[in-house]
């Protein structure tokens, strides 16, 4: 759906984004994360045509934004962090000069801003003014906006800027049921956890570059080939724990504490049900034996070494 | 293109401006002042007859039969005065409020942070442009149309003509079109922060617009013709107003020239918008290489064609020649300006260049070549041009030789200026090109005031040094291509800045960009 292929944009004597090139398949919900500065929105704004690159090509859906931007414009949707929507239209008025200015079949254009509405749970607002509505409708707004032409691809530039918890909520629902209707997302943040659990790939950006992308279960494997396990036990077993962990070959980084411990495991999943095995044989009573799962903020600062915002 | 009435930036404004209270209410308002107009103007000519009684009874002036016909024709004169007036108001208010409407039309986008997404539409610059110019001053145009019935009720009553409000109101369009286009073209020039900037220009050029009326008895007659109160005002003045312009000494009515240089005109902002209104701030060059050479022809062509030598006794070739190179130093310093490159697209021209795929005449490149092509261009115009006026102005072939001299101090003089704006484009300051511009005041301020003092010991020490610094040496005591030799002395001094500016901006080219890490540590 998007390549993007050797990109840079330089700012007067700074490089913003340095030589990038990322593919991204359709249908995929991915996440650019990095801190601020990263070069994120740059990114994103060089894929909607809104900056040319200094060097590099950019297509969306086959079309090559830089020399055919109105024909690619018709499968991108966009969203910036903080905008703003002309505030002495009505709801439905604001999506139909949109779905006007996308050139939309005009017999088409109705049923689409219904449709809209309806998406972004604004019904009851249909007729209302703009200007009285709550900052959470207006971001919902915002996405019906980049949704109107049924775009292939949605970029969303920080789009949970602002909302409270219940908004980003609704706000990856909404997320969910276009990618599952085939929209390819890209949503840049540099607040992790909103992206935690919801991307189907990342992409880690660190000052200009692409330090990792690909889908989170690669990017998490090929970080860290070991899994990470705990344990947990009751009464007094840290000492038989430890030695008998510290002598499988699999195992490393091991970690015991009174009735709990960490592990790396490098094994299959029959070796791993060996050393639980193991365990109650010498006679440790385990209450858990869970795989850690690594957030993707594990994952950043893993492989970032910075912190993060 | 969409017709406009589809336009959806027009339908927008529309929607938002015109609801019907409003409309409702505005209508009303209208409607109201056109009655206040007409009284005014019943009371008017009520006093002009009284007036007109009163002297007829105390000394016989103007006679019985002549306040008869004046009686008679009262009713006549008031619906033209009442025409008149209304006329008057519609483009006063329309110019104004369509040149200020679009003057914000796209900073306040930026401002807004909506621009971004009109710019992910799929409606092509031009269609942007007419949804902005028709839509952004709707209201405007809706005061217009409110009172149109009520002007060609008037026109008619007045004995005008059909045909003569047909013409009155394609001016008055005419005309708000042109300023709301200049009107978009500055707004696309300034960034958010600028905007007061931006409005500040618009209320200047507005200004220059309005005095640009006062060139109906100069040399220059058609230039007035850019005001939209001089057509006017000769059409409302039934056969009394001012002479009419002259085009290659042919006269042409005042609404034809207004047309004429609406369109003309109108045409070269149509370009420079369309070209950048969809990129962003910093990617903007209002105008190719090419298309500058073009319009410096154009701008010769038309100075050319606009002057009139029956409207002045005593201009010779040579101080016609003179004045055209101080119209060309205007236009080579604007035509600097639109010509300077982005740093960013310089930078890459820089690479280029000196890996040998790209020459100096390179659309990225620096701009001194091509102000020395229009430099060029405008001293062929001036050739055809003295030529061409010969009769008029007496020949003498000493014209020529002063002409390329006084032309080429200027394009040295414009060169290092425009030099200076690009080198100040590649530093890191705020608004580069403001500051170069304000700089460069600055010096030339600085160098007035230096040139005084020194002219209070010796007159000549004054000169002599005002010639190093500045121009001001070629539009005075000249034969041929007999100069001051300080002029001469001065032109060498530019060319060795010049020479420098060169290496201080390659220089700056040739450092090479920081990534964001190092920039970092």
């Amino acid at each position: 759906m998007i390549e993007l292929s050797h990109l840079r944009k330089e700012y007067d004597d700074l490089i913003a984004v340095e030589d990038l090139n990322l593919a991204i398949p359709t249908g995929e919900i991915y996440g650019l994360i990095g801190p601020n500065g990263a070069g994120k929105t740059t990114t994103i704004r060089m894929t909607c045509g809104l900056l040319s690159p200094t060097q590099g090509t950019v297509h969306v859906a086959g079309v090559d934004v830089l020399h055919e931007p109105e024909q690619a414009q018709q499968h991108i949707g966009y969203l910036s962090d903080f905008f703003s929507v002309y505030e002495t239209l009505k709801v439905w008025e604001y999506l139909d000069y949109f779905a006007h200015a996308y050139k939309m079949a005009e017999e088409k254009i109705a049923a689409r801003v219904t449709e809209v509405i309806a998406q972004v749970g604004l019904e009851v607002k249909r007729d209302a003014l703009i200007r009285g509505l709550s900052r959470g409708m207006k971001q919902r707004l915002g996405i019906g906006r980049a949704i109107i032409h049924r775009p292939k691809l949605l970029l969303l530039d920080e789009p949970a800027s602002g909302l409270d918890p219940k908004a980003r909520f609704d706000l990856r629902n909404l997320l969910r049921s276009l990618c599952d209707q085939g929209t390819t997302i890209v949503v840049s943040s540099h607040i992790l956890t909103e992206l935690e659990g919801f991307c189907t790939s990342i992409g880690i950006m660190e000052k200009g570059a692409l330090v990792r992308s690909g889908r989170i279960e690669d990017v998490t494997a090929a970080a860290n080939p070991a899994r990470t396990l705990r344990v947990r036990w009751i009464g007094d077993s840290s000492s038989t724990v430890q030695s008998l962990l510290q002598q499988d070959p699999l195992i490393s980084g091991l970690i015991v504490q009174s009735t709990e411990g960490e592990f790396q495991f490098a094994g299959t999943e029959d070796q791993l049900s060996k050393v639980l095995n193991n365990l109650v044989t010498v006679g440790v009573k385990i209450t858990s034996f869970a795989e850690t799962r690594q957030t993707v903020e594990d994952l950043y600062m893993k492989l970032s070494g910075h912190q993060v915002m | 293109m969409l017709k406009f009435w589809q336009n959806p930036e027009f339908v927008r404004h529309f929607r938002s401006e015109l609801r019907r209270t409003r409309a409702v209410s505005v209508l009303a308002v209208v409607v109201v002042l056109c009655i206040l107009v007409g009284l005014g103007c019943w009371a008017q000519r009520d006093n002009v007859i009284a007036k007109a009684r009163a002297s007829a009874q105390a000394s016989g002036q103007p006679t019985a039969a002549e306040l008869e016909f004046m009686e008679q024709r009262n009713p006549i004169e008031f619906w033209r005065l009442y025409y008149r007036t209304l006329m008057m108001g519609q483009v006063g208010i329309l110019s104004f409020w369509v040149l200020f409407a679009c003057a914000q039309s796209v900073s306040q986008e930026r401002e807004r942070k909506t621009w971004d997404f009109q710019r992910t539409t799929r409606l092509s610059p031009s269609e942007l442009l007419t949804g902005k110019l028709l839509g952004e001053p709707v209201l405007a145009y809706f005061i217009v149309l409110c009172c149109i019935p009520i002007s060609i009720f008037a026109g008619l009553r007045g004995e005008t003509g059909f045909l003569h409000i047909i013409y009155a109101y394609t001016l008055i369009l005419s005309s708000a079109l042109f300023l709301g286009l200049v009107g978009i073209w500055l707004s696309s020039m300034f960034e958010s922060r600028s905007r007061g900037v931006g409005v500040l220009a618009a209320l200047g050029l507005y200004a220059l617009v309005s005095i640009a009326a006062t060139f109906s008895e100069t040399m220059f007659p058609g230039v007035a013709a850019i005001s939209p109160f001089s057509g006017l005002d000769s059409l409302l003045s039934f056969g009394r107003g001012p002479m009419p312009p002259t085009l290659f000494s042919h006269k042409t009515p005042w609404v034809v020239m207004s047309l004429l240089l609406y369109i003309t005109f109108g045409a070269w902002f149509v370009l420079m918008i369309v070209r950048n209104l969809k990129k962003d701030p910093d990617q903007l060059r209002m105008l190719s290489r090419w298309q500058v050479v073009g319009c410096v022809a154009f701008l010769n062509f038309l100075a050319y064609g606009l002057f009139d030598p029956e409207r002045t006794t005593d201009i010779t070739m040579t101080d016609f020649a003179t004045l055209m190179v101080g119209l060309n130093t205007l236009i080579l310093a604007l035509m600097g300006l639109a010509t300077l490159t982005p740093h960013e697209r310089l930078k890459v021209w820089w690479r280029r260049n000196h890996s040998k795929q790209a020459g100096i005449f390179a659309e990225d490149g620096l701009p001194w070549p091509w102000l020395a092509i229009s430099a060029l261009i405008a001293y062929c115009l001036m050739i055809w041009g003295l030529s061409a006026w010969k009769s008029a102005l007496g020949y003498n072939p000493k014209a020529f030789q002063s002409g390329a001299i006084q032309l080429l101090a200027i394009l040295i003089f414009i060169t290092r200026d425009v030099l200076f704006i690009q080198w100040c484009t590649l530093t890191r300051m705020r608004a580069p090109t403001l500051k170069g511009i304000l700089f460069l005041g600055l010096y030339y301020v600085a160098t007035v005031v230096i040139t005084i003092v020194l002219s209070i010991g010796s007159d000549q020490t004054g000169h002599h040094f005002a010639n190093l610094l500045t121009p001001a040496g070629i539009f005075e005591h000249f034969d041929g291509f007999s100069f001051a030799a300080s002029v001469f002395v001065g032109m060498a001094l530019q060319l060795a800045v010049i020479m420098f500016l060169l290496m201080v901006i390659k220089r700056r080219l040739a450092r090479p960009a920081m990534t964001a890490e190092a920039a970092a540590g």
